[in-house]
């Protein structure tokens, strides 16, 4: 490796990358777009990453420059009254949220966030259960300025709600993985967190059809569960209607621990479908989103059969079967890729003409 | 062989129109400024749109898709003789599925056609532009469409959730599915607001929504427009996001009354008409809410409206803002730019005094809740250096919108008519980034040109690396 702009920025690689992998921390977006241009110029493969707990599983080749966005972590402007929050990509969820909180306010990321970045989050297009209420993040995503894979620095969208100026780049950056460049900085649109909210256990899937516009409705190896949320005596009466008795506040079921998991994509109405094949396909644990279409599964061990047949039958009804995480080291993520794969190719060369951004980690290879 | 007797051979004579009267119809949307068209196209299947798209490929001549062409920012209108590829034909409505909550529908399909279709399920699709019982849901796919009740629902591309296309190659591809988060890049999202630049939707996946059990509308009357503009903010800052939140100042609250009797107080400045929608025993609050923010911004009148029929007349005088207007004065102009909510009361003092300063009749009806605002000046442009005047005012306040920290176009689209203007909001680094991912999808530039992005966008001065491989000189 040639000697690089980067090398004064230089950190030690966190766990998980080779101690011998050129990591950097870059202070700002133009100082990560030098060395994005510089390893576009190199031919280096480069790995964006936040806080590292959306990677995916590992396998493929190794890549030559982790660039981390630990530097950038600042609110850059927080309108309460606008209901937008201008951050930077590698601020942490959980305290931007807390801060939002404050204010009864939320940006809905996912829940589950120990040490999960906004912009790792966006990257990797995670949404989290109240989506069923909020819609996904990249409905959040109102601008976003972004390092690109040969070293532009490029802002799209723009700081209010609702907008039509030109292409919509900051959505497309939502579950890009990476593959376009660094989301150096972005601006979110908020939602006012309710007075009031409760989560209550159900019998069977059955009582969610008595439920007006609940948070998320989930299902685990468990319990069932729905949250609701508004004003008190609208979760009172949403309580009731079900018959069941309200818990104050909102107890998600914590992460999946298994070291193998599944995640199948479905049309929303194949939840229940979808929830007894993975009880036949003997998960440990699994967090079914009803009505969203995401059922994750976790298992003890690795099985290639087990991933063909959940992918197959995910597939034939117009999903997908990803792996988030698995204990062999050259398992297929994603399984077939979209029919759009020469536009998805296309478009990526339009951010990253030299392929170095985690080259081959979409669908298809792209 | 001509361009139409091409596509003769494919769609049929009736089906492509080339007499010097019907291209005369087809140059213009809705907007003021007209093009050239070189043939229209009347598709009536997939097949027949990708084959369009073929031949006028092999031609060498533009193609610009177009659905009701009630756009109002030049979006369907060619800037260089072209086919505009007229995509009503393709208005079937189908595979209604009530438990999944979606449809599939054809890109001609009028949007409010939609609503009325899936009523007796008891769903509704959520955006409802104002031009909603004429604008096709293809063409709203092109502006990425909102409307009064979008303010807590998002607009048009939050509905879709998978669009067939044909490509500028003329082959057909589809984007989105009815899964969530379908594998790789979302250029579904990118598709959506495309203005016809990016391919011609054949075919929509949308999202249906169970209607509210319980509305609530409210009027609210003030004696200046900033106590209304205060009472936006207010409410957005109360936590409350009301399913709607439009604001209509006192021109437009007379054009009217004299147009249709709706009962608004003519002696207001302002109204607000607030609707809040859900629970039942959630709406009530929120009503109030509502109410003692008007009430706390010194509001002369605030209506709950009592029953349905009370409530069906404050929408119908809100919906026949544009009527009316038609009906008082021979030709209109409609803004449409975007401000942060805390910038409302500032900007509007800013637009009455451009206004104002131009001499011209402004009216103003607007999502408020958005902060989309829609400055309306009705004028005669029989009138001599009237149509200049009108213009001279709508460019300062649009410069105004981007100085408050707002954008271009909420609603309407960049298309023609703000497309040079894009470089006050962008970069030319940014308009490159653009450029490129236009590029993606039309390598030859053939797929509605002079649109969105003024010329010159693709500068090849960014990214040396990038200009190397495509061997262009820097
Ligand atoms: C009185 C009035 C009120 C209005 N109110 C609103 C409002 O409240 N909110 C709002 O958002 N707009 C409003 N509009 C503007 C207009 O109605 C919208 O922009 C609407 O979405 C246009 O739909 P259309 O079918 O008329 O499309 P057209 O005007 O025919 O086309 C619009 C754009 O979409 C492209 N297009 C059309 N069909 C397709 C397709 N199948 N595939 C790809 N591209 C396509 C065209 O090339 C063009 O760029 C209003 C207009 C009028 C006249």
């Amino acid at each position: 490796m040639t000697a690089s702009p980067a090398d004064e920025w230089r950190v030690e690689p966190p766990p998980g990358v080779a101690a011998e992998t050129l990591t950097v921390a870059p202070p700002s977006i133009e100082a990560i777009a030098e060395v994005l241009g510089w390893a576009s110029a190199e031919g280096h493969r480069v790995l964006p990453r936040g806080g590292g707990t959306h990677m995916g599983p590992a396998g493929g080749e190794p890549p030559d420059v982790v660039v981390m966005t630990s530097a950038l972590n600042q609110v850059v402007d927080w309108q309460p009254e606008d209901l937008t929050l201008v951050v930077e990509g590698g601020a942490l969820v959980s305290e931007i949220e807390s801060a939002l909180a404050e204010r009864r306010q939320s940006a809905v990321l996912a829940e589950h966030t120990a040490g999960s970045t906004v912009g790792g989050m966006i990257a990797a297009g995670v949404s989290g259960y109240r989506r069923l209420r909020y819609g996904p993040s990249r409905d959040r995503m109102l601008e976003v300025t972004m390092a690109t894979g040969d070293g532009r620095v490029i802002t799209a969208g723009g700081r209010v709600v609702k907008n039509v100026t030109g292409y919509d780049i900051p959505r497309l950056s939502c579950g890009s993985e990476g593959s376009l460049g660094v989301i150096g900085r972005m601006c979110l649109k908020l939602w006012p967190v309710p007075e009031s909210a409760a989560s209550l256990t159900l019998d069977d899937v059955a009582g969610f059809a008595g439920l007006y516009r609940p948070l998320a409705l989930l299902e685990t190896e468990l319990v069932i569960t729905a949250y609701i949320a508004g004003t008190p005596e609208e979760v009172a009466a949403q309580a009731e209607a079900v018959g069941a008795t309200p818990r104050p506040g909102l107890d998600w079921p914590g992460p999946l621990e298994e070291a193998n998991q599944i995640e199948l994509r479905v049309p929303p109405v194949l939840v229940e479908a979808a929830v007894s094949k993975v009880r036949d396909s003997g998960a440990a644990a699994f967090r079914a989103q009803h009505r969203v279409g995401i059922v994750t599964a976790g298992f003890g061990e690795w099985a290639a059969s087990r991933l063909d047949e959940l992918r197959g039958w995910a597939e034939g009804n117009g999903g997908a079967a990803v792996v988030v995480a698995a204990e062999s080291e050259s398992v297929d993520r994603w399984g077939a890729p979209p029919g759009s794969l020469d536009l998805q190719r296309r478009v990526k060369q339009a951010f990253d003409p030299l392929r170095v951004m985690v080259p081959g980690r979409l669908p298809g290879g792209v | 062989m001509t361009l139409a007797a091409d596509l003769r051979q494919v769609l049929g004579t009736d089906q492509v129109l080339d007499h010097p009267l019907d291209m005369h119809i087809y140059a213009k949307d809705a907007g003021v400024t007209p093009g050239e068209v070189a043939a229209v196209a009347l598709p009536a299947t997939t097949q027949e749109v990708a084959a369009a798209v073929r031949i006028s490929v092999r031609h060498g001549v533009p193609i610009v898709a177009r659905g009701a062409g009630t756009g109002l920012s030049g979006g369907a209108v060619p800037t260089k003789p072209g086919l505009i590829v007229v995509l009503t034909r393709l208005n079937e409505i189908w595979d209604v599925d009530e438990a999944a909550q979606t449809a599939w529908v054809g890109p001609g399909v009028i949007n409010l056609d939609l609503s009325k279709h899936t009523k007796p399920l008891g769903l509704h699709y959520a955006p409802d532009p104002s031009s909603q019982s004429v604008s096709t849901i293809g063409g709203n796919i092109g502006t990425n469409a909102g409307g009064p009740h979008c303010l807590a629902e998002g607009t048009t591309v939050s509905h879709v959730l998978a669009v067939e296309m044909v490509t500028a190659e003329g082959e057909v591809v589809t984007l989105g599915s009815a899964a969530p988060d379908p594998l790789g890049l979302d250029l579904r999202g990118v598709v959506v607001g495309s203005e016809g630049t990016m391919g011609l939707v054949t075919k929509i996946l949308v999202r249906l929504i169970e209607n509210p059990p319980e509305v609530r509308t409210l009027l609210l009357a003030f004696d200046s427009i900033e106590a209304s503009a205060r009472t936006v903010s207010a409410v957005i800052a109360a936590g409350v996001v009301p399913a709607a939140l439009e604001l209509m100042d006192r021109p437009m609250i007379e054009a009217v009354e004299n147009f249709r009797t709706c009962g608004f107080p003519l002696e207001a400045a302002a109204v607000l008409i607030a609707e809040v929608a859900g629970h039942p025993a959630a709406v009530e609050a929120e009503a109030q809410v509502v109410a003692r923010a008007g009430a706390e911004a010194g509001a002369t009148e605030v209506r709950i409206a009592a029953d349905e029929l009370e409530r069906e007349l404050i929408w119908l005088g809100r919906k026949s803002a544009f009527g009316a207007v038609a009906y008082a004065a021979p030709d209109y102009y409609l803004h449409d730019t975007v401000v942060p909510r805390t910038r409302l009361v500032e900007t509007m003092t800013g637009i009455y005094e451009i206004g104002a300063r131009h001499g011209i009749n402004m009216l103003n009806v607007f999502h408020a809740g958005d902060g989309n605002l829609h400055p309306l000046v009705a004028f005669d442009s029989k009138e001599p250096g009237m149509l200049e005047k009108v213009k001279a005012a709508a460019h300062e306040m649009v410069i105004l919108s981007i100085e408050m920290g707002g954008a271009l176009s909420g609603e309407h689209g960049v298309g023609l008519e703000k497309r040079d203007l894009m470089t006050k909001v962008y970069a030319p680094i940014d308009l490159d980034a653009q450029a490129r991912l236009r590029e993606a999808f039309d390598p030859q530039g053939i797929l509605n040109p002079g649109k969105i992005l003024p010329e010159g966008s693709r500068c090849y001065d960014f990214g040396l690396v990038a200009n190397l491989e495509s061997g262009a000189t820097p």
